[in-house]
């Protein structure tokens, strides 16, 4: 285990060593995290799963309160961002900064306390809102009494990890920008969509608001912790620097002014103001020029490893990420034009984009993550069936892929129906067939997650039975180092 | 043994220039707009109170990351943009091997 003792990363050149032996990296706690998300990932699938039998009108618990599909339907969008991606980033985190700063951060005791305090959030979510003490508003539907507790929880964060990110001397990696932004912009974010339209404003200014706020969770929560760990992620996997650091920083400092203004193009033909809307319209377009010189960027770095798409799992589920990334900011310029609005609104097209972001790209990062650190985290020379992991792999993408496609053709159809002022009965029978192969593609994924789980647990239960001691780190790894 | 620093390619730096003017220049083109709708909308009646909220979040955001900006700038961070994902492999390495992962084999 990589001790304190190594010059601190952040500080190249400047010879600084930190003055204790203590682990950089707490690994049992990284390994909590992960297990947390993988427990809510399984909670919220199956909630989604759940949730999907109500469009083929089998839905099991038709006459429980608690069970009402409309709660479930939250089980499953709060479990997945506040359980499943925000657990597996905390784990991720934990041991990517204190790498890449030399630092451990602030205090062990904070992060054990945020672990814990954090799966109390998430629970006392679930239950709050199965109790019908949901808020009245689009991702923020966690209980109001919660909502100080996890702004609290987010502060937190963001000190105990700023704090080791701020020693660094001299220039700085880019991850760690993208860390930056993250720890400052979420909290504000988090105050500005639970805290505004809840107790200062109200009509469609709050509506304004709450564009804001489920936009700029994606955008300046996920996006730039998820894009930070790539950036980390990827060259310690290939052995091979990023192919352009200038290229990177250009790309972040885009995102930093632009991505602020997307979120009101959720609303357009509201009663908002149209020079907002015709704002967000714009600068959602402009975002695509961003994640343009990201993707260059990547897949520079991956000329002349090529292979590793075909030999490494973690690469795979990156890679993979990445183009579905690509292809729903490309999605998203064409679809928040007045023209698209007028047929996409309200239909299945949005479910479709929400799941290839949520899933496709963050989700399929976190989970190459995880294969590239669950054995080493474990001890454990490696996984105990790569088979499973692969499974896992083209359980999810396929299911995924299908799932994206099949919402995306139903929407259509449905804005078409509604466009053409047919039968809302008639939209319902043409959208049935749409819903079963949803539901069929869900069962895929959530198999594919139990292969996953199967194999973190066998894995364990391996690594327990054989009484292995020594740490035999095993990085999936792929391509050649790039070393003199 | 450290990462082999290489010279970036010309075709590297032409890319880079491009992307940052296409990128840059509309960026900061939309902040000036925007500061601009600020103060007229500051000196309207009808819907000040309306729409200043959207706008002011966004001056929030990305004011905050100006003055980040301009701070970084200051203070060197752009010196030499490409050295840090060296370092950063470099000291990858290191923390690696003292775990015992060999980098010279997968």
């Amino acid at each position: 285990m990589a001790k304190a003792t190594a010059i601190a990363a952040g500080n190249a050149g400047t010879g600084r060593i930190v003055d204790t032996d203590r682990p950089l990296v707490d690994e049992k706690l990284v390994l909590c995290f992960f297990i947390a998300s993988l427990s809510y990932v399984l909670i919220a699938m199956l909630a989604g799963l759940l949730f999907s039998l109500q469009f083929l009108q089998i839905y099991p618990f038709a006459n429980s309160e608690f069970f009402s599909p409309g709660r479930w339907r939250f089980v499953h969008t709060q479990g997945v961002a506040y359980g499943f991606i925000a657990n597996a980033f905390l784990g991720a985190l934990h041991w990517a900064v204190p790498r890449l700063t030399g630092n451990r951060v602030l205090s062990d005791k904070l992060s054990w306390f945020i672990l814990f305090a954090w799966q109390a959030i998430v629970l006392a979510t679930v239950v709050g809102v199965l109790s019908g003490e949901a808020q009245a508003l689009e991702w923020g539907e966690t209980p109001v009494w919660i909502d100080p507790v996890a702004q609290l929880g987010l502060i937190l964060v963001a000190i105990n990890f700023l704090t080791p990110i701020l020693k660094v001397k001299g220039p700085m990696y880019v991850t760690l920008w993208y860390l930056i932004a993250a720890f400052i912009w979420t909290p504000l974010v988090y105050a500005m969509g639970n805290f505004l339209p809840e107790y200062v404003i109200g009509g469609s200014a709050a509506g304004a608001i709450g564009g804001l706020f489920i936009h700029d969770l994606v955008g300046l929560f996920v996006t730039p912790i998820g894009w930070g760990l790539m950036y980390y992620f990827v060259p310690i996997i290939l052995k091979k620097p990023i192919w352009s650091h200038g290229l990177s920083l250009v790309g972040f400092w885009g995102l930093a002014f632009f991505y602020p203004l997307n979120g009101i193009h959720h609303f357009l033909y509201s009663p908002i103001p149209m020079f907002l809307q015709y704002g967000a319209v714009i600068s959602t377009i402009a975002v695509e020029l961003v994640v343009t010189t990201v993707i260059v960027n990547f897949f520079g770095t991956l000329v002349g490893r090529g292979d590793a798409l075909r030999t490494n799992l973690s690469i795979r589920w990156f890679y993979i990420g990445m183009v579905f990334y690509f292809t729903t900011c490309l999605q998203c310029a064409f679809q928040v034009t007045l023209t698209f609005q007028k047929v996409i609104h309200f239909t299945d097209w949005v479910v479709g984009h929400a799941h290839l972001v949520m899933f496709g790209v963050f989700g399929f990062w976190i989970l190459g993550m995880m294969t590239h650190l669950l054995p080493r985290l474990m001890k454990a020379r490696d996984w105990y069936c790569n088979r499973w992991n692969h499974w896992h792999f083209w359980l999810s993408g396929i299911g995924l892929f299908v799932m994206f496609i099949d919402l995306m053709i139903a929407g259509l159809i449905q804005g078409f129906a509604w466009r053409d002022l047919a039968p809302w009965e008639d939209s319902l029978t043409f959208s049935t067939p749409f819903w079963k192969l949803r539901t069929l593609t869900g069962i895929a994924i959530v198999v594919g997650q139990c292969f996953f789980l199967m194999n973190v647990y066998m894995t364990w239960k391996h690594m327990r039975g054989a009484a292995s001691t020594t740490p035999m780190p095993t990085p999936t790894g792929g391509g050649e180092p790039a070393i003199a | 043994m450290a990462i082999i620093r290489r010279v970036e390619s010309r075709a590297k730096r032409i890319t880079l220039w491009v992307m940052g003017l296409l990128i840059i220049v509309p960026g900061a083109y939309g902040f000036a707009e925007k500061m601009r709708q600020f103060i007229l909308t500051l000196n309207t009646e009808e819907g000040a109170g309306f729409t200043i909220i959207p706008i002011a979040n966004y001056f929030l955001i990305a004011g905050g990351m100006a003055c980040l900006f301009g701070w970084a700038m200051c203070n060197g961070m752009f010196g030499n943009v490409e050295e840090p994902k060296y370092t950063m492999l470099d000291h990858e390495r290191e923390l690696d091997e003292q775990d015992g992962v060999d980098w010279s084999k997968q």
